[in-house]
């Protein structure tokens, strides 16, 4: 995924090209995120979900968009606290922290990466799995697990594996 | 009031119009289009009157919103497109529209409606996926889809039931929220709706909306209390609103007749203008009219209220004065009476609920659920059959729609044989419909759960089975839905589940069952964790229910309701006349087995300890062959449904038991708790994700529907019968469904319905136990064969209708899981009574391990 001067410069030039363009540098940029969702999948799925979720919101008005007025703190960690991280949406802007932070409206407790991808993602049975066997477990507003669920498959459709 | 003067009951000779048959066929043809309109509508109403910024919002708040909506919604006269599926999506198709009432309840032909305010923000994540999705698919186009994610759904992130529910919740509110959200344990539909109810509709059939606001009018110039003269006045706005939308859809046919060429057509249109102009505001005058007043009073009342169980109550009653009127004075044939309410029964099942995937994987192929109640006696106990009864009966056969869902009342002592005959008959016609009622079993119900016997007569079926009295029975009945294996596992693993493991105390410690030296000792505890468990699920509904008093009172259908008017309070507030909150209990008959297999082997044989058969259930009787044999082998361990007096008294402890837990309970409207006995597809669902049971029920597998005994116990129908029918009513007040599946025979029709009519005889009859018979009782009459066929061939069975235990629902539309419970419902012969052997059909895919 892009360093963030890359990403900040080039979400600056971003600015000015049309948004299939925008599109296609979000797609350009995002590998490691396409390898995710396709099947080779590791324990970074999280961080590199959100980090090319921060990305797209970078360097694609269209996708901004979506997060327009949005302010919420979001809390993702396994049960034994080995990953962790944090999404703060602000003011239309995303920012990923590598911990968990200590102030949320949404936490998702989760058991792997399989887990999280599953029920993120997935259209498949096993998304109800997650919950019933206990792989998934949410604390707070349910109504960001939803909007989050729509941001991270607005995303795989740009990204053309959605 | 003996009021038949057809000739010929079945009306056999009474076919669909070709307009209509091709309408329906347009129906068939439709995939459900989500509709943005309202949750637009709703949410740009909302934020101009800052409603988002209130803490408590009150009646007036929301007559005046839906005014505005009812205002300014699409006035659809008729509709001209539809989406049907194709193999590469969805493929826009044209249709002529015919039907005489215009309006619907979305503005597309087969709408999914948005109720952002609960459980709508649900589709969000699947807003690019849901027109592809394998589980019945809605079609959303992409501007639709960027209007519910920018316009709409952002702004009831804060404001939707659930989430008011949990901010403003205590801890333990929220402690109970989680055992809500493990979704092993009950289910309380509050979240979603309350909706499960009969409004009073004979009002404003009789004398029009515009006297209704006069009343209101005159009553909010009396009343001395704020919050009555509010109620009053939100009363006028709702109507008000109704008012203009007829007249919108008036002007609207005008228009449309204006430019209209062919001249059948125009002058159709030119008679929708003037209806329109006339009711609701005015008293109906003509069937049509009174159809049509009910029609969008309906409308009105889904704008409002999310579409899950509201029912129509006894619309046979209603019109009856109408239909006589206009028939005695040759202004309507017979015919034409069963054409409209063919056109009726499409406009009622224009609309399919919302539910997002992981729901359908769970409790798919459900549809709105809106009952339709016939015959019966009147509030006086007098045969209140009618023609129009036989011309609804027609109606439904002729249309085969899941929506309406049609149950028909019958009293063994008041009612002739023809009519029970009729009844038999309509089902053998439609394989699935109606569900028959018993009027003696369900009026004693209702009398022992508060009605008087007047009201208790006058009951209507709301949503799959539960009776209420019609129009002033505020029952929400299907408030909860409870698991109750999941009491059992709490008892035999001592407050533990094994879905969450050892370490976790759930609920409360009963002791370890290894050290219980009675049978008395191990049904106390059960009984200590059922109590528990229905205590929780009963503080949730009334918490929720707390939420919905702050922020969703319901004008439209309190203004269209007995007992609002005269208390000056709407209901959400306790203004009906009678109040109540049902539960409907999921493996009633897993349980009863579960208990008489414990008291036989454990306790009675010593074949087996405690720690045995939790050894076996964990390893899901692998490695436990024999018992598994020995337990599913009705001859050798009792089953409830085999006429055994231990299986049957273990049944009827339990109905009794819960009826007790609940006794006392009063709701946040001042109703009580009433628990009742049919499952929707619930008993798939929570079978699905259910360990083995002691009955040798496999993990994953199927509970038994509503309150059927288990399939494959009951080798004869007539034991099946006896089993159920002496079963207590008094303890099952919020109703039962009792499944059967018979096999449609080849041979003479007479002696099959001969057959099938005293079968059900026999099951109503009353007993030297149970005066008053068996309850209810759904049929469906279609072979395995055709059902396995069905998998195999969706295509080929698209329009098949099966009764799943309550509504009606077509088979495709079914997740595998709930096929394939109904394939393997025990399948009995009319002609022998005896049951059909079957082969079993492989889980479906994604079922639950132990």
């Amino acid at each position: 995924m892009a360093s963030a001067i890359t990403k900040s410069t080039v979400g600056l030039v971003s600015r000015v090209l049309p948004n299939r363009a925008q599109d296609w540098l979000v797609r350009s940029f995002s590998q490691p995120l396409v390898s995710q969702l396709t099947g080779k999948l590791t324990d970074q799925f999280l961080e590199v979900l959100l980090g090319g979720m921060s990305l797209a919101f970078t360097f694609s008005r269209d996708y901004r968009r979506n997060i327009e007025g949005f302010s919420a703190t979001y809390v993702y960690t396994t049960r034994d606290g080995s990953v962790a991280c944090s999404a703060v949406f602000d003011r239309g802007k995303m920012r990923m922290r590598r911990e968990a932070l200590p102030s949320w409206q949404t936490r998702v407790v989760f058991r792997d990466a399989g887990a999280l991808r599953s029920f993120m993602l997935s259209d498949e049975p096993d998304s109800l799995e997650s919950i019933l066997a206990d792989n998934v477990e949410v604390d707070g507003n349910l109504s960001n697990v939803y909007r989050m669920g729509f941001l991270a498959r607005d995303l795989s459709r740009r990204l053309g594996v959605g | 009031m003996s009021a038949i003067t057809l000739g010929d009951l079945s009306l056999k000779n009474i076919k669909l119009s070709p307009p209509l048959a091709a309408l329906r066929e347009a129906y068939f043809r439709a995939a459900p289009e989500v509709c943005p309109e309202r949750p637009a509508l709703v949410t740009k109403y909302s934020l101009e009157a800052g409603l988002f910024q209130r803490d408590r919002i009150t009646s007036l708040d929301k007559a005046r919103l839906y005014r505005k909506v009812l205002e300014n919604r699409q006035p659809v006269v008729w509709h001209t497109r539809a989406r049907q599926r194709t193999r590469d999506g969805m493929e826009e198709f044209s249709f002529q529209d015919t039907s005489p009432f215009a309006g619907s309840t979305t503005a597309r032909f087969k709408g999914v409606p948005i109720y952002p305010e609960f459980l709508g923000l649900g589709l969000w994540p699947e807003l690019w996926t849901i027109s592809k999705r394998k589980a019945n698919p809605y079609y959303l186009a992409e501007a639709d889809a960027k209007t519910l994610n920018f316009d709409v759904f952002p702004h009831w992130m804060q404001h939707n039931i659930t989430e008011l529910a949990r901010s403003r919740g205590s801890d333990q509110d929220r402690q109970r929220m989680r055992l809500l959200q493990m979704l092993l344990f009950f289910i309380a539909s509050k979240p979603n709706c309350i909706s499960h109810t009969i409004p009073d509709f004979s009002r404003a059939v009789r004398e029009g909306l515009r006297r209704v606001i006069e009343d209101a009018q005159a009553r909010h110039a009396q009343a001395g209390d704020p919050a009555a003269k509010e109620f009053y006045q939100a009363v006028v706005e709702v109507l008000e609103g109704i008012i203009t939308y007829a007249r919108r859809l008036a002007e609207a046919a005008a228009s449309i007749s204006a430019r209209e060429t062919d001249p059948v057509r125009k002058t159709a249109l030119e008679e929708i203008a003037r209806i329109y102009r006339r009711v609701p505001e005015q008293p109906a005058e003509s069937f049509r009219e009174g159809l049509t007043t009910i029609w969008l009073c309906w409308v009105a009342i889904h704008l409002e209220n999310p579409d899950a169980g509201l029912s129509l109550g006894r619309l046979d009653q209603i019109l009856y004065d109408l239909y006589r009127r206009d028939i005695d004075a040759g202004r309507l044939t017979v015919e034409q009476a069963v054409e409209l309410l063919g056109y009726l029964w499409l406009k009622i099942g224009d609309h399919v609920p919302a539910v997002p995937n992981a729901g359908e994987q769970l409790f798919g192929g459900t549809g709105s659920n809106q009952a339709i109640t016939v015959g019966g006696v009147d509030e006086e106990g007098r045969d209140a059959v009618n023609d129009l009864t036989y011309v609804m009966l027609r109606a439904t056969e002729l249309m085969m729609l899941r929506d309406p869902n049609l149950n028909a009342r019958y009293h063994p002592e008041v009612h002739s044989d023809a009519y029970l005959r009729r009844l038999c008959e309509a089902n053998l016609n439609t394989g699935a419909t109606p569900a028959l009622h018993n009027d003696r079993a369900v009026i004693q119900a209702l009398t022992a759960s508060g009605h008087t016997l007047a009201q208790a007569r006058d009951y209507g079926v709301v949503g799959c089975v539960e009776p209420g009295s019609n129009g002033r029975m505020y029952s929400h009945s299907g408030a909860l839905l409870v698991n109750l294996p999941a009491a059992l596992e709490l008892a035999l693993f001592n407050g533990r589940h094994r879905r969450f493991g050892m370490d976790r105390l759930i609920s409360i410690e009963t002791g370890d069952p290894s050290s219980f030296a009675t049978f008395a000792q191990f049904r106390e505890a059960f009984r200590q964790q059922a109590v528990w468990l229905l205590d929780q699920a009963i503080a949730t509904n009334d918490w929720l229910g707390r939420i919905h008093q702050q922020s969703y009172p319901t004008p439209v259908l309190s203004a269209l309701f007995e007992g609002p008017m005269e208390k000056g309070r709407d209901l959400i507030d306790g203004g009906a006349l009678l109040n109540a909150s049902g539960i409907a209990i999921i493996g009633m008959a897993d349980v009863a087995d579960s208990l008489t297999a414990i008291e036989t082997l454990v306790y009675q044989e010593g074949r087996i300890n405690f720690a045995g058969l939790r050894d076996a259930l964990r390893n899901d009787f692998k490695g436990h062959e024999p018992l598994l044999t020995r337990l599913r082998d009705p001859q050798r361990t009792p089953r409830f449904g085999n006429d055994h007096p231990q299986a049957d008294a273990s049944a009827t402890w339990l109905l009794r038991t819960l009826d007790e837990a609940v006794q006392g309970r009063r709701n946040y409207r001042g109703g009580n708790y009433r628990v009742g006995y049919w499952t929707m597809t619930n008993h798939a669902g929570f079978g699905r994700l259910m360990g083995a049971t002691p009955n040798g029920r496999k993990a994953g597998e199927n509970f038994s529907s509503g309150i059927t005994p288990n399939s494959g116990v009951t080798p004869f129908l007539t034991s099946a019968l006896r089993s159920v029918a002496e079963l207590p009513p008094e303890c099952v007040t919020n109703g039962m469904a009792f499944n059967l599946k018979f096999t449609p025979e080849d041979g003479e029709r007479g002696r099959v319905l001969d057959n099938f009519v005293a079968a059900v005889k026999g099951y109503f009859d009353a007993t030297t136990m149970q005066p008053a018979g068996g309850m209810e009782i759904q049929f469906n009459v279609t072979s395995h064969r055709d059902f396995l066929e069905a998998v195999q061939d969706p295509s080929r069975y698209d329009q098949l209708l099966v009764r799943v235990s309550g509504y009606t629902a077509y088979f495709k539309d079914l997740n595998p899981q709930m096929q394939k419970e109904i394939i393997e419902r025990t399948e009995y012969r009319l002609s022998t009574g005896e049951a059909v052997s079957y082969r079993a059909v492989p889980l479906a895919k994604g079922a639950a391990h132990g």
